[in-house]
């Protein structure tokens, strides 16, 4: 099991640097530079370009970036705060949005469970066909048109929920009130699209011989399906969750910038738009680090779920 | 939906008797609610089973003998209905019980064994909490009493190292041992009434005779009463004190043991027991197969179900359902036949009149030229490796085996699962790229590195015959286009008309017509697919034909029908068969020579008769003790000869493939040679 971690983690260090070097040379590809502005002095222009190596060819260049990033140095915004460290910048941002993802995961995951084994169990009643109407409405519409149908009418109108995200530091109460609705128009998606794979998964394993054999020695059905029929269909469930982590990070650059909420989605999209490559750059990076971190943690936890990837056995 | 009535057998007079059976089930009919309508999966079924007494029911896929077994136990699917009837378990009728109510019958009065052990138990629960769960939560035994009674049955099951293996999950087990852990589980509870649905038929016959015994001393010692479903006869004359046959969701015919195989008084039994092939079978001889298909049970025909496969079915058969008639005390049968009017046909008729009808010269031998070698394998080697370094696992799959097949002869290859037979068959149409060795057929050497192009025009001329007709046929191809596909690819045809015209042929030929040709595979059954399987094989003309298990599938009636099939083509067109399959009589029946294989080696090839009369490999002795014949007099004394692997541990002694009389090769040591020559003198 340790030899396993090391090994990934080794791949996954492997991965980042990848990624981080594909993100460098695509973000210079780019057209356009802050350099390029026409208010920029001339001398100040060279200055710049020398102080950053920018007149350089790209390879050299990136063999700055390379040994300042393995030194944890993102360098300075350029274009947003110019000066600032990007370490920095990231520092304030970070934070809000990670709230915001972890929050939403706390309220899919244990929702998603109950509705699809609810539905699951109640297969093709009342109860199942309403649920699958709206897990097919939830998945369809897009989450920024849940975002502002809920500012308009429960935040707006109703006046239940502040319009804007709360700008308070502290995760106060009040912050947590104004945060609520994010989290919400985050989750619906996500929480559709999990249901309908529970259920699907558990209705599966509910006909599965297993399933008659608990039944056959005597397990009432409530018992047969909470102790065999459940934990067997969360084992493909730990793989969907890597893609929902990713699609929440995803739709909270929409969503934040709806709530204005000051979080790293924003930050993004203003740096790509100010050419500012540091911060893009660190940003992407950021990213990346929690998808793999995920999938770090996904694949860890298969072992505990699933004897038989623990073991290295086969079916 | 549950609308039961008592049918009154009960209520009078009969109360006294009531605890002399541990279990009654009276007129039970059940029906399944599916899309395309209300399929009467049992159409009133009775059956009474002693205290120690074992009733096997017997009967094709579609009969309803799983659904009689689910009734019992309360675990139909929900689509389910109990249309009438009752189950009588020491006095009460447990179709009136609620789901939570018969949770204290199941397992503790009514035990239950599956067919499938590889997919029966929770893969992610270790064993050990899979057999005391149900003592646990029922019985509130504390732990280590648990665990204690669960060490016990693991130890009754034959399982060793229990304090190890209670630690284990199911991925850890062959399926021989899950099922005995299927087994344990539920005994644990100490049931009075034993279930065994299929319990053998996923499992490998020297593995089957072990666990037939492990049942049978089970029940012994328990005094259970054991219902047996199964749809092989030979383990019904292992196992079975009486017998029930069921044909489209009604017992045809009910007796003893000796009643069902000696004197069959039904006509689909005797048919039944007819088209089984078994080690005495005729090998000269066409089988007798039962025409046509069972019925849609959407539809239940009028009359007796069977009347539409029955040759000698009588007018009446078709308009009205067959009374129970009385042979003797413990023998009834429900058929016309038995009416006083009605002509006498015995089992012999069946075969007979069949024997009359086919080819004067049916013979298969006659078709074989020993001059030409169709194929020839030469220390055949397939090996799998998976990891590298210091975690290599190399697989011998198939290890140095040679052999030659020669036009027109059917050479069958047999073993248990895992020995490599089917490894054998793909690498030599060059599925696999095999390890070592040389495969010739028409002058060229298979086995060596090719480029696709040259590969596909070197095997072109074998063609394979898949196990699984369901699933070796593309569901959204029609027929015309999973035929057309080796035609095109082969470039055999110049257009689409002469396509058509070789597809309506060939389909011809397998007893298909050509409307069959535009529809899906899953329009078809069983049967009809493994013809659409063999139409396929053959439309490219090949040389040599590698089927692999093709009728392992396939139910009894269906399976002589596809076997007639291929035999007859392959007379026809004078085809070459490599014949795969675990069924030894199937085998025995249909190969002129048979290759036995055992981990991946042959270890001995004869003439069909020749290895039947004279085994000499300890393997092939072990594998043949282990069929069971459909016959209860030799069952009750057939004993397993174990085979213990350990003897042809040679190390670095020099082991060949010998021939030890003209055509019996043996793979044996120098000692051993000597002993085997012997035992021939």
């Amino acid at each position: 099991m340790i030899r396993y971690t090391v090994q990934r983690l080794i791949l996954i260090a492997l991965t980042l640097f990848l990624i981080v070097s594909i993100a460098f040379i695509t973000v210079r590809m780019m057209p356009g530079s802050f350099l390029k502005s026409r208010n920029l002095p001339e001398d100040v222009r060279l200055i710049i370009e020398n102080k950053y190596h920018l007149h350089e060819p790209l390879i050299v260049q990136y063999k700055y970036f390379v040994s300042d990033f393995l030194r944890g140095n993102f360098g300075v915004s350029l274009g947003l705060q110019p000066k600032v460290p990007v370490f920095d910048i990231l520092k304030q941002k970070i934070p809000i949005t990670l709230q915001l993802n972890l929050f939403a995961l706390i309220l899919i995951i244990p929702l998603a469970t109950i509705f699809g084994i609810t539905t699951a169990l109640k297969k093709n009643q009342l109860y199942d066909h309403i649920a699958n109407v709206l897990v097919i409405i939830a998945i369809s519409v897009p989450s920024f048109v849940f975002a502002s149908l809920m500012q308009f009418n429960l935040a707006y109108r109703a006046g239940w929920f502040p319009i804007l995200l709360s700008t308070e530091k502290a995760l106060t109460w009040s912050k947590f009130h104004s945060m609520i609705l994010p989290i919400i128009a985050l989750s619906v998606g996500a929480i559709a699209g999990l249901t309908r794979y529970v259920r699907a998964e558990l209705a599966e394993n509910l006909n599965s011989e297993f399933m008659l054999l608990a039944k056959a020695k005597g397990l009432k059905q409530i018992q047969a399906v909470f102790r065999h029929a459940i934990r067997n269909s969360f084992i493909p469930l730990a793989n969907m969750i890597i893609p929902l982590f990713m699609g929440i990070l995803g739709g909270s650059l929409i969503i934040e910038q709806i709530f204005g909420i000051p979080g790293t989605g924003p930050l993004m999209i203003s740096a790509i738009n100010a050419n500012d490559d540091p911060v893009t750059i660190a940003v992407l990076f950021f990213y990346s680090i929690i998808g793999l971190t995920s999938i770090l943690l996904i694949d860890l936890s298969y072992g505990v779920i699933d004897p038989r990837i623990r073991m290295g056995g086969k079916r | 939906m549950r609308l039961t009535q008592h049918s009154g057998v009960l209520n009078n007079g009969e109360v006294d008797e009531m605890s002399e059976y541990a279990i009654e089930v009276n007129n039970i009919y059940v029906t399944f609610n599916t899309y395309s309508g209300k399929v009467h999966a049992v159409r009133g079924i009775s059956f009474k089973v002693r205290q120690g007494e074992t009733l096997a029911i017997v009967g094709e896929s579609g009969s309803g003998k799983s659904v009689t077994a689910k009734t019992i136990m309360g675990i139909l699917s929900k689509n389910a209905n109990i249309e009438q009837g009752s189950v009588m378990y020491q006095g009460r009728d447990l179709l009136t019980y609620s789901d939570d109510q018969m949770s204290a019958i199941r397992g503790s009065e009514i035990g239950m064994i599956f067919q499938d052990p590889m997919s029966s138990l929770n893969p992610v629960m270790k064993i050990g909490k899979q057999i005391t769960e149900a003592l646990r939560l029922k019985q509130k035994m504390s732990k280590t009493a648990a665990k204690d009674k669960a060490l016990q049955l693991m130890k009754d099951v034959g399982i060793d190292q229990v304090e190890k293996r209670y630690n284990q999950y199911p991925f850890q087990f062959s399926g021989g041992m899950r099922q005995r852990i299927v087994i344990a589980v539920t005994l644990a509870c100490n049931p009075r009434v034993l279930i065994c649905d299929e319990p053998t038929t996923a499992l490998d016959v020297t593995v089957q005779s072990k666990i037939l015994e492990l049942i049978k001393e089970l029940q012994r010692k328990r005094n259970m009463a054991v219902i047996y479903i199964t749809h092989d006869l030979g383990v019904v004359a292992n196992v079975a004190d009486t017998v029930a046959v069921l044909y489209a969701g009604r017992i045809v015919e009910r007796g003893s043991v000796e009643d069902i195989f000696y004197n069959p008084k039904s006509p689909y039994a005797m048919a039944l027991l007819a088209s089984m092939p078994d080690l005495e079978t005729d090998t000269q001889r066409e089988l007798y197969a039962i025409p046509g298909t069972p019925p849609n049970m959407l539809f239940p025909p009028q009359g007796d179900a069977f009347a539409s496969r029955n040759q000698f079915a009588l007018n009446i058969d078709f308009a009205e359902q067959p009374p129970e008639f009385n042979v003797s005390k413990s023998h009834v049968v429900s058929t016309w036949l038995m009416h006083p009017d009605a002509p006498e046909v015995v089992p012999s008729d069946f075969v007979n009149r069949h024997v009359a009808s086919q080819d004067a010269n049916y013979s298969k031998s006659a078709h074989i030229d020993y001059q030409e070698k169709v194929l020839q394998v030469k220390s055949l080697k397939q090996y799998f490796t998976s990891g590298i370094g210091k975690n290599r696992l190399t697989v011998k799959a198939v290890d140095d085996i040679s052999f030659d097949i020669f036009r027109g002869e059917t050479f069958g290859l047999v073993g248990e699962s895992g020995c490599g037979k089917t490894t054998t068959g793909r690498a030599i149409i060059r599925l696999y790229e095999p390890t070592a060795g040389t495969v010739i057929f028409n002058g060229r050497n298979l086995a060596l590195k090719m480029k696709d192009r040259e590969r596909r025009e070197a095997t072109r001329g074998i063609e394979m015959i898949f196990q699984d007709p369901i699933t070796s046929l593309n569901p959204r191809m029609t027929v015309k286009e999973i035929i057309g596909e080796g035609l095109r690819i082969n470039k055999l045809c110049q257009s689409e008309d002469e396509m058509m015209e070789m597809i309506y042929s060939i389909l011809d030929v397998v007893g298909l017509t050509k409307e069959h040709a535009t529809r899906y595979p899953h329009e078809f059954s069983g049967g009809q697919r493994q013809r659409i399987g063999v139409a396929r094989a053959l439309v490219t003309n090949p040389e040599l034909i590698i089927a692999d298990e093709p009728v392992s599938a396939l139910d009894v009636s269906v399976q002589a029908q596809v076997l007639n099939l291929m035999n007859s083509i392959k007379k026809k067109l004078g085809l070459t068969i490599l014949f795969i399959a675990h069924d030894l009589s199937v085998v025995k029946y249909f190969s002129d020579r048979i290759g036995v294989m055992y981990y991946g080696k042959l270890v001995e090839v004869a003439e069909a008769e020749e290895l039947y009369r004279n085994p000499l490999h300890p393997y092939t002795i072990s594998l043949l003790s282990a069929i069971p014949h459909p016959n209860p007099k030799y069952e009750k004394t057939r004993k397993l000869i174990k085979y213990d692997p350990k003897m042809h541990d040679y190390g670095d002694k020099n082991v060949s493939f010998t021939e030890i009389k003209p055509g019996h090769f043996i793979r044996c040591s120098n000692e051993e040679l000597h002993q085997y020559l012997a035992k021939i003198k």
